[in-house]
């Protein structure tokens, strides 16, 4: 987990990086994918865990070899994703399907190292699919943003989905 | 219905309605997966006493729990008072198991232990032994495997699985140390007839060039069954497309490493396959050792359980109704691996196969168009055909199965087919056919 202190940040870097994340939302409804890479930090780190239903009371022992992944991503994995989505193959987006991001409950934290954020928030997955379906994906979300020159660039996303089965095909998208 | 008109194995036809039939759906729920073994759990995932994992036979839920004594009992996931749910946890630890409804609690091995107000309110006249937990008729494990059938009649599981255990031991018996299957269970919502899924995995190598193009252009040193993208040009000599065996089938390579040079760094996995070749030469003989163990094989246990040594993921599909399943996958490792290893196996097929997988993610909306498709009062009456390489496969020298050469042909999914045909039309277990074709033990009592 990010080592947060609760303390909010200054007006500024709260208004600041709360545009970025509408910004970042924007770019990725409108796949401008190569711009959203340059928002992210060249050692980002992108990461989503799989999850089981346990009971409160469970106390049988981690799995071996851990829990496994939906996005354990760096820089040149996002990059291959981004890669197959432009390759013209990917006949699951063609025609592209109607995505739009709903970014909500924004909460920007100082973080310890001096030029970085910690920030909250919520994601909304609108996307309504080929078949004319639409299916809904909500996951939590906390980044570490690190302040390069004049601009905030994600160094950490860990996702948290909200899902125990997937309820799409694919998750040809970023959250 | 006249199940005899809804395949056609010789021309390699299906009627679509297979895929969108309500009552054809019912008639599978009792005649495949209420008749076949169906896989559980691995025993690595439940390995102490009172571990338990939740599962589905066909649409039935189902609690499969490690007793005292190390042995395996699975029970329908359901109260005997009321019919509530009495586990709602995907898996875990749990000394009993208490309704939600009305406090009805269940021990381990199923017994009634525990029923509130007994004397006040059923007057201590309730009998206990009654009320256990209803048990899954066969529970049986095959190396690590572990598989239940709701029919007491079902032949044993050794039986069932019969030839198809040599190419399932290439996975589950190479090194002593067996078998695991690691990380949480990756489950997902496809809007597809279950039949499609097992039939792409179970024997279309023709989908790999083209559906997964996009995949196979941004990983490139993923060189899927020789095939180029786009379907442009392949080398078809390099497998073999094995069925023939009670309806088990296997797609494979016979390099004996094809499996792991699929990953982007290989070096360590090639270093651990020679490292460990001489045993697995020892335990399999000379031909799965060499040929078979390494390399990219798909493995088919009808009805809907799959998995691929190599890219190493392991899955079932659940039905939910004609035209859904839920599919779940795990990562399957050997216990003899260097953790890294398990590690880098784990990350990958997450990575490949996984929710977000670069080449899974290509699959889902076919297969539900192709459910799609077949629901229409039109499309229902129409035909799709698996009528590629007909008639070109046969005996090959040490393995068993009736093969076609390639993984290109739809030799597999005629067979898959023809088994499910052979389960619909039977109405218990003693009119189904049993055939294990070409097999080498009576191979070799001719040449004798
Ligand atoms: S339904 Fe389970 S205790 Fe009544
Ligand atoms: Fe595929």
């Amino acid at each position: 987990m990010l080592d947060v202190r609760p303390q909010p940040a200054l007006h500024d870097t709260v208004t600041a990086l709360t545009q970025r994340l509408f910004h970042e939302a924007r770019l990725l409804d409108d796949e401008r994918f190569e711009e959203w890479l340059e928002l992210l930090c060249e050692d980002v780190s992108y990461h989503m865990a799989l999850k089981s239903r346990r009971f409160r009371a469970d106390r049988s022992a981690p799995i071996a070899v851990g829990a496994g992944n939906v996005f354990n991503d760096n820089l040149a994995r996002l990059k291959l994703r981004i890669d197959r989505l432009r390759s013209g193959f990917v006949w699951a987006e063609d025609p592209p399907n109607f995505v739009r991001r709903v970014v909500s409950n924004v909460e920007v934290l100082d973080a310890d190292e001096p030029n970085e954020a910690v920030v909250h928030s919520v994601v909304v997955i609108h996307r309504n699919r080929i078949d004319g379906q639409t299916r809904l994906l909500t996951a939590g979300r906390t980044d570490r943003w690190r302040k390069g020159g004049e601009s905030w660039l994600l160094a950490a996303r860990e996702i948290a989905l909200d899902h125990s089965v997937l309820p799409d095909s694919n998750v040809n998208v970023f959250f | 219905m006249d199940v005899a008109d809804l395949v056609d194995t010789s021309t390699g036809r299906q009627s679509r309605s297979i895929y969108s039939s309500e009552p054809i759906y019912r008639q599978e729920l009792e005649r495949v997966f209420g008749r076949c073994w169906l896989f559980l759990a691995h025993t690595s995932q439940i390995p102490q006493p009172n571990d338990f994992f939740r599962t589905y036979m066909g649409e039935d839920d189902v609690i499969v729990i490690r007793q005292k004594d190390g042995s395996v009992k699975a029970f329908l996931n359901t109260c005997t008072h009321r019919g509530n749910r009495i586990c709602r946890a995907d898996r875990g630890n749990a000394r009993s198991f208490t309704c939600n409804y009305h406090g009805w609690s269940f021990a381990p091995d199923g017994a009634l232990a525990g029923v509130p107000l007994e004397n006040e309110a059923y007057f201590g006249e309730l009998d206990r032994s009654k009320f256990g937990l209803v048990p899954v008729a066969q529970v049986a494990e095959y190396k690590g495997l572990i598989f239940g059938n709701f029919d007491p009649a079902a032949p044993s599981l050794e039986d069932y699985l019969g030839d198809a255990k040599f190419y399932l031991d290439v996975w589950l018996d190479a090194l002593p140390g067996g078998t695991s299957l690691v990380g949480e269970t990756q489950k997902m919502v496809l809007n597809t007839n279950w039949k499609l899924p097992v039939e792409n995995v179970c024997g279309d190598g023709y989908h790999l060039g083209w559906a997964h193009a996009g995949a196979m252009m941004a990983v490139q040193s993923m060189d899927l069954s020789g095939l180029s993208v786009g379907n442009s040009s392949a080398n078809l000599e390099g497998g073999l497309s094995v069925a023939g065996l009670n309806g088990h089938m296997a797609l494979t390579f016979l390099d004996g490493v094809s499996g792991y040079a699929f990953y982007p760094d290989p070096k360590p996995m090639l270093d651990y396959l020679e490292a460990n070749r001489p045993t697995a030469i020892e335990r399999l003989g000379k031909t799965r050792g060499e040929q078979l163990w390494g390399s990219q094989i798909n493995i088919t246990i009808f009805p809907n359980l799959q998995f691929l040594p190599g890219l190493n993921w392991f899955r079932v599909y659940h039905p939910k109704g004609p035209g859904q399943i839920e599919q779940w996958t795990w990562a399957m490792v050997e216990n003899d691996m260097p953790e890294e290893i398990k590690a880098t196996i784990l990350d990958n097929q997450c990575l490949t196969f996984g929710l977000a997988g670069l080449f899974d993610n290509d699959d889902g909306d076919n297969l539900a168009a192709c459910t799609e498709q077949s629901r229409g009062w039109r499309t229902s009456q129409m035909d799709v055909y698996t009528n590629m390489a007909l008639g070109r496969s046969g005996a090959r020298e040490g393995f068993p199965g009736d093969i076609a050469a390639g993984l290109v042909s739809e030799h597999n999914q005629r067979y898959f087919y023809r088994r499910w045909q052979e389960h619909m039309q039977a109405s218990s277990w003693s009119d189904v056919p049993a055939y294990n074709l070409n097999s080498l033990a009576s191979r070799e009592a001719v040449d004798a």
